[in-house]
């Protein structure tokens, strides 16, 4: 998905500073490099430099904490407490004996809360293009789309439906997630760059796309999915049936949500879980969330059942809904169980419904969950078959001249980081096209480095969870705002920060120096350090793998098998002959023109 | 009060620490006031790396005998311990380190070989020593934490053995240590905190006196030093180097001197020097340089000069098994050489003997003017023992040389003919007694002469000195014994406490058995252990070789055949072995 | 080809049963038995009775270790297998082993449950599932006298008899969570009451424990929607749930348990899930089902053996007679025998 980004360009450059030890290499080597051994910064669709804002944290550097991550994804305070994480999943220290994943976004979080009052924001900005751009959405593509912009000198407005800008981060996400004072402020630091904003304009409704084409020289429509998905099974339109969406952004806008006691949520996403722990918050008594699957494939992150369960909320899996039934308002839903079935060529699990197992189950209140689309908006250029218009997810173009997509409102239902990385590409393509050339590009960052304080033992640290507010009850004081998860506290941050292995850092025998002696095999953590006789490389020339050796007269080098290696410099340590170089690489954007101001 | 008589093992691969662990266990129970037994193997190879283990027996009772099963097992290398399954108790606790560097698959595992009723306690070694004391390097110390903790011994016993052991490093190491046996004491203490056994904790010590960790090496060279040694000649060869490295230390600081000599030959010449000039030498080998030496022992033989060699016998024939234990150089010893040498041979049996038979060894060497053979072997040399501290009177220390009377001056004969055969010996530069010594046959005057009569009476004299060292020499020893016995077993050297222990056991059975320890093997107690013969239906011989060779040498002091009990496994002769050999004799008298 | 390798998971009646079954059939296999826990297989629901002193720790254990060598089967003790890779079929343990199959039958039993609202006050619950549970609870009881039951299910009526025997006082907040797999109701709630009660247990009625305190080390104090109370300890017995957690992304279907047809086979070839850990579909129940008690289990661990050397048996899950699912009638309604 991120090819875009990973592809840099047909020109290769290699430009050193020999003064500073500092090189930017464009070479795809150093690419795939860095694809394998920052596997969090891989995954991140940001590519957030995730080791460096950690590191920054460790060295109680707070503030530099928040922008390492600012530069990318501009929300850390907002990410750090809704971001989905699918860094976590790829943090080497998870892996099979090594432990649990680094607590990444909560360290996030911990710069955010921990950064002084005093703290300035710093964006380089670009002398004025002369270009207009409209952006039709405040969410989080659009958000990142008009920042981007912005600093490369766009004049950028942006057409808001809602009264306050934010899409689903401020109508989607519930205030115990998600406090509305952290979002502001970093709304409000984007639209600081100049950009316009006006609120309450619905495009289609009050406005057509056409006026709005005609008036910028380019329009990006990043307007979200806000289009619920129905079941399709009879019973949904009764009294006391809610879609997901709409009881949410019913809550966030501060109307009088009424909720029943025993109420059942059916749906699968984190928009299912809102709802549950928000009825919850309303009053429920006894609240059910239905699944078709098994709670294992459920995308949410573990803490998040965990932390739903702990306030009551029962899971039932392996349910298909059949039908909502009652007089007038409901009474009920009707279930087939289901069982799963040989998973397909797509990597998810498919389940069937048994017929014949039909059951009820009862509530007074049911919410659907099941996911929403985007809305239809007339315009020009190719549309689907609902009539929503489509475009390219490589370049974010629409058929018509000028008009892009981005966001959900391209690619369907994704995450906050995604639409935030898609926001930033399109900016960047419609930079590209309208000026007709690139302004920025990511390269990889190479410095000289030294062993850093890092102790063995620190790998051995368990990770730190989040405090949350307890007992549960709590939680549900003052209608419900009460942020769940308070945050660490600046030494829990400290010991959280400890644990990543800085996998930027970069560990190189030099085979010319090398004797031989295996006291760094000897001392190894893990089978990291091997005795070679052969290296493979993939088309790019990196290093893909090794032809290993027990046999002494076959050894032709000792390697350090970066996408092994635990970073803890215990081989440069036992070193008898200091021949281990350490060096960091760095996967960072840089500009291709100068600044103006900072 | 509880008894115990508890075998660990501590098993790894050469750097593991497995030496050292070991070592800390027997001090540390050994400071707790039990018996202890030990004994570590390496590998055979001098260089390169290999399999190490430790066994230490641990009894509220006194320990004559390795543990053949293992109640415990350290295992800091998992490959490595298979190979101690087969020694295992059915029930034996096993520490393992359960979060090792890298994967390992199933041949290659312990765990898979282990038997069901084992009990095992993973503990993360490496990773309890890298949080602790920032280094995996402490992964033995966590182990031995872990050990301490699950058999409930105090850990202050460790925590003082390892201030000790470690001392001379500095506190820097000391603390590491401390720290890394800390965490592997209180992680066990609280993950297996139901599983604890209380081993040692309610057994009461048997607080006999002061007691030292000593091995027989280390024994042989107190005792040399003890008894005023001056001069030490040798050629280091496994298992006796040990000694040589010991007076190294040691003997220069009281004003003697270590020298180590081109060969073994070269070594025996010097201390016959050293005696020649009246001082105390001695010098130790194993085997092969004892064949060397041979040549010159008869010299000594002929010319009557004292000398004091320890054979730290090992697996033979040449080069052989150097790590291994034998018992076959006996023939050697007693008969090796050419003519008619007789010399004094003795054979201490445990780390306590080593010590005084080797202080014995000179007072022998001096009064009877003829070499003394000490005959240990690599099992003897190398198992410790806490032992009361050993201590020389100042009898046992004096000089026994026989100098010439005053009266006898100017008309000093060397070789006098004496009852005894003992002829008073000058030392040269003595005024007035005309020193000779010569590997011919000569008169007394010291004269070569090749004369029937001078030959004749000179062999005779040289013999009858040895009869006559029968009674300074310690006389054959009965345990456990009565009046008659079904089975009567004579031992010898290292098997012997092999052999106490499955009389022991056997008598407790209700058997009529016994057990006689001969610990001079030259000249021969004959009386004795013909009556301790006489009174065995059957007389049981077991010896660490093939031929028999105790067995020779005796058998015929008694009509009847004696049964012979022979093994050159190069290990440690097992208790369970004689027991099971003497029952199947027994079975044999019932019918 | 080298000999065929069979595991099995777990050392309770179910994988003992398999184990035997795989034998006497003329398997010349090499068996290996993994077990978490690090004592012989024994009889849970003896437990209270050990608990009482009316049986002495031996009679808990079925097997003695002499049988798995007699069988020739490796029975490893206190060794945790910790994940699975179905399509290398390799088993991973907790110390790092790794041991390959040719076929698998997982039998890891259950865990006690303890809901994730109550696992907040975990510490201070003593649970019943193994002869360690079991010993805590002698220790505890040496110096408490009153102790108040959480749940409801099978093992907290079993020993609330023998606490009773014991002489001690004993009160019970009955909990819905605990009668799972069967829908819990109020007719439930009132004959579990007022059997209780005939007994001479007091009921304490609630909705909800709000917060447990530890007052000193055998007083506790529990506040309630509706009263607060005191006792020595607490024992929690909300039933068990399956000991699955490790194969979590496996592959594998896992709901409670892991899904297995009626062949008690799981998606994958030559590997099979029995007793409390597998869940199969029932008709009647129109619910997945999870099997309880020990007779079932060891007819389970007989089939699954069968049918991993080639038979076709279809498990039967429980005769339709008692399984009245209209009623309250099934044959898990342990309340009605107390």
């Amino acid at each position: 998905m991120q090819e875009g980004l990973w592809n840099p360009g047909k020109t290769i450059s290699q430009t050193q500073n020999w003064k500073s030890g500092v090189s930017y290499s464009c070479d795809p080597a150093d690419f795939s490099y860095m694809k394998v051994n920052v596997p969090c910064q891989d995954a991140c669709p940001a590519l957030t430099n995730i080791p460096s804002y950690i590191r920054a944290l460790y060295e109680e550097k707070f503030a530099t904490s928040y922008e390492i991550n600012r530069m990318v994804n501009l929300l850390p305070g907002t990410l750090g407490r809704i971001c989905s994480r699918p860094c976590e999943l790829k943090c080497r220290h998870g892996e099979a004996g090594l432990g649990e994943p680094v607590n990444i976004c909560h360290i996030k979080k911990a710069a955010s809360d921990l950064r002084g009052l005093g703290h300035s924001y710093m964006t380089p900005r670009f002398a004025p293009v002369g270009k207009t751009v409209a952006i039709v959405g405040s969410g989080p593509a659009g958000l990142a789309a008009a920042h981007d912009l912005a600093m490369m000198g766009f004049d950028v407005t942006i057409l808001e439906a809602f009264e306050e800008p934010g899409g689903m981060l401020r109508y989607g996400i519930p205030e115990f997630r998600l406090p509305r004072i952290i979002l502001s402020e970093e709304i409000a630091n984007i639209l600081r760059l100049g950009i316009s904003i006006k609120t309450g304009v619905r495009v289609g409704v009050d406005l057509t796309l056409e006026s709005i084409m005609s008036n910028y020289d380019a329009t990006l429509i990043a307007a979200g999915c806000y289009e619920p998905m129905e079941l399709g099974i009879p019973g949904e339109d009764l009294l006391g049936v809610y879609t997901g969406l709409n009881f949410v952004m019913d809550v966030a806008k501060g109307l009088d949500v009424r909720i029943g006691k025993k109420v059942m949520v059916i749906g699968a996403g984190f928009t299912a879980f809102d709802c549950s722990r928000l009825a919850l918050r309303l009053g429920a008594e006894d609240v059910t969330l239905c699944i078709r699957g098994l709670e294992e494939d459920l995308r949410v992150t573990t803490d998040e059942i965990v932390e739903a369960k702990r306030e009551g909320i029962r899971i039932q899996s392996l349910l298909l809904s059949k039908g909502v039934y009652g007089g007038g308002h409901v009474k009920g839903v009707e279930f087939f169980r289901t069982r799963p079935v040989e998973r397909s060529s797509e990597s998810r699990r498919a389940v069937e419904p048994i017929f014949g197992s039909e059951f009820v189950l009862e509530a007074d209140s049911v919410i659907l969950a099941i996911g929403q689309a985007p809305q239809r908006i007339p315009g020009p250029g190719k549309q689907n078959d609902r009539g929503v218009i489509i475009a390219d997810f490589g370049n974010f173009r629409s058929t018509a001249t000028n008009l892009y997509l981005a966001g959900d409102y391209l690619t369907g239902p994704s995450t906050v980081i995604e639409s935030i990385s898609s926001g930033r590409r399109a900016a960047g393509k419609i930079a590209e096209d309208l000026l007709g050339k690139k302004l920025k590009e990511w390269v990889v960052r190479i410095k000289d480095a030294k062993l850093t304080d890092r102790q063995r033992s620190w790998d051995l640290i368990p990770r730190v969870e989040i405090p949350t507010v307890l007992p549960v009850e709590d939680r549900f004081q003052s209608k419900g705002f009460v942020e769940v998860e308070t945050g660490y506290l600046p030494e829990q941050a400290h010991d959280e920060s400890k644990r990543c292995y800085l996998c930027y850092l970069h560990y190189e025998i030099d085979v010319n120096k090398c004797i031989y002696c295996r006291y760094c095999i000897d001392n190894a953590p893990r089978d990291c350090i091997k005795l070679v006789n052969d290296i493979f490389t993939d088309e790019t020339g990196a290093v893909s793998g090794y032809l290993e050796t027990t046999q002494w007269t076959e050894v032709s080098a000792v390697v350090i098998d970066n996408s092994q290696c635990v970073r803890c410099g215990e081989c440069v340590r036992v070193c008898p002959v200091d021949c281990i170089s350490v060096s960091r690489m760095d996967l960072v954007e840089r500009f291709l023109i100068e600044e103006t101001e900072a | 009060m509880t008894e115990v008589d508890f075998t660990v093992e501590v098993c790894g691969m050469a750097g593991d620490g497995t030496i050292a662990v070991g070592g800390l266990i027997n001090e540390a129970m050994s400071l707790g006031a039990f018996s202890v037994l030990g004994f570590d193997s390496y590998p055979a190879e001098i260089r390169g790396f290999g399999r190490c283990v430790t066994n230490s027996r641990i009894g509220s009772s006194e320990i004559v005998a390795l543990g053949e099963q293992a109640h415990a097992l350290i295992s800091l290398n998992d490959e490595q311990s298979r190979s101690r399954v087969p020694f295992l108790a059915e029930d034996c606790m096993v520490f393992f380190d359960s979060a090792p560097p890298t994967k390992v698959t199933e041949d290659k595992s312990l765990l898979s070989v282990l038997p069901p009723g084992a009990q095992i306690f993973g503990i993360p070694f490496g990773n309890l020593a890298v949080s602790a004391a920032g280094s995996a390097r402490g992964r033995n110390l966590t182990a031995l934490g872990g050990f301490a903790a699950v058999c409930g011994i105090s850990p202050d016993l460790f925590r003082e053995v390892i201030g000790k052991k470690f001392g001379s490093k500095g506190d820097h190491i000391v603390s590491v240590n401390l720290k890394s046996f800390d965490a592997g004491y209180e992680y066990s203490k609280s993950v297996f905190a139901n599983r604890l056994g209380n081993i040692f904790s309610d057994v009461e010590s048997n607080a006999a006196s002061p007691r030292v960790m000593l091995s027989g090496n280390q024994a042989i060279g107190m005792a040399a030093i003890d008894a005023g040694l001056k001069l030490y000649f040798g050629y280091p060869i496994t298992p006796a180097t040990p000694i040589m490295e010991y007076l190294a230390k040691y003997l220069p600081k009281q004003g003697g001197r270590v020298v180590q000599m081109e060969d073994e030959i070269s070594s025996i010449a010097a201390v016959l020097g050293g005696f020649y000039a009246g001082a105390r030498a001695m010098t130790a080998t194993s085997g092969p340089g004892f064949a060397l030496m041979t040549e010159l022992i008869t010299h000594g033989v002929m010319a009557e000069i004292p000398a004091v060699i320890i054979d730290a016998q090992r697996g033979g024939p040449s080069t052989g098994l150097p790590t291994k234990t034998e018992q076959s150089d006996l023939h050697a010893a007693v008969f090796g050489g050419p003519g008619d040498s007789a010399r004094i041979v003795i054979a201490p049996t445990n780390v306590s003997e080593c010590y005084y038979f080797v202080l014995k060894s000179f007072q022998l060497a001096e009064k009877y003017q003829t070499p003394v053979i000490i005959l240990t072997d690599f099992f003897l040399d190398n198992r410790v023992e806490n032992v009361v501290a050993p201590k020389a009177s100042e009898e046992q220390k004096a000089c026994s040389n026989v100098f010439p009377e005053e009266s006898s001056k100017d008309n000093y004969q060397r070789y006098h003919y004496s009852s005894s055969g003992i002829s008073p010996r000058a030392i040269p530069g003595m005024e007035g007694f005309n020193f000779t010594a010569t590997g011919l046959e000569h008169t007394e005057k010291g004269i070569p002469d090749y004369s029937p009569e001078t030959h004749s009476r000179m062999t005779e004299k040289r013999h009858q000195k040895l009869f006559s060292a029968l009674v300074d020499l310690k006389e054959p020893e009965e345990f456990l014994s009565g009046d008659s016995l079904d089975v009567g077993v004579i031992g010898w050297g290292s098997t012997f406490g092999s052999i106490v222990e499955a009389v022991q056991r056997l008598r407790k059975s209700g058997f009529s058995v016994g057990a006689l320890k001969i610990s001079s093997i030259f000249p021969l107690h004959s009386e004795i252990i013909r009556k301790f013969m006489a009174k065995s239906t059957v007389v049981l011989i077991p010896e660490l070789n093939y031929e028999g060779q105790l067995a020779n040498l005796i058998g015929h002091l008694d009509s009847k055949p004696v049964e012979r009990l022979n093994l050159v496994t190069g290990t440690p002769m097992p208790t369970s072995v004689i027991q099971e050999r003497i029952y199947q004799l027994m079975e044999v008298l019932a019918q | 080809m080298s000999r065929q390798s069979f595991v099995i998971i777990g050392n309770g009646p179910a994988a003992n049963q398999a184990a035997e079954s795989l034998r006497s059939q003329g398997s010349e296999a090499k068996i290996t038995m993994l077990s978490k826990d690090s004592f012989r297989g024994y009889l849970p629901h003896l437990l209270p009775d050990f608990i009482s002193g009316s049986i002495g720790e031996e009679s808990l254990y079925f097997r003695p270790h002499a049988y798995y060598k007699e069988k020739n089967i490796f029975l490893r003790l206190g060794q945790k297998a910790v994940g699975i890779d179905f399509s290398k079929r390799r088993i991973f343990l907790e110390h790092r082993e790794v041991i390959s199959f040719d076929g698998l039958i997982i039998a890891t039993g259950g865990k006690p449950r303890i809901p994730e609202y109550y696992q907040l006050f975990e510490d201070l619950m003593l649970t019943l599932k193994t002869p360690q549970d079991a010993k805590l609870w002698i220790s505890k009881l040496k110096s408490v006298d009153s102790i108040l039951m959480l749940g409801g299910d099978l093992t907290s009526l079993s020993l609330t008899r023998a606490l009773l025997k014991m002489g001690k006082t004993i009160q019970f907040i009955i909990n819905e969570d605990s009668f799972w797999p069967i829908p819990y109701s109020e007719e439930i709630y009132k004959a579990v009451a007022q059997r209780l009660e005939s007994k001479g247990v007091q009921v304490v009625h609630c909705n909800k424990i709000r917060r447990v305190t530890q007052i000193d080390e055998n007083l506790i104090e529990v506040d309630t929607d509706t009263c607060s109370v005191r006792t020595g300890a607490i024992g929690a017995f909300f039933g068990l749930v399956p000991d699955v957690r490790f194969l979590v992304r496996s592959g594998l279907d896992i709901d409670r348990g892991i899904l297995v047809d009626e062949f008690l086979k799981t998606r994958f070839e030559d590997v099979f899930a029995v007793g409390d850990c597998a869940q199969v579909y029932h008709p009647a129940l129109r619910n997945y089902w999870v099997s309880i008690g020990y007779q079932n289990a060891a007819t389970l661990g007989k089939i699954a053996a069968s049918n991993l050397l080639g038979s076709d048996l279809e498990a039967l899950v429980a005769p339709e007679s008692i399984l009245d699912v209209g009623g309250v009638k099934v044959n898990t309604s342990w309340w009605t025998e107390f």
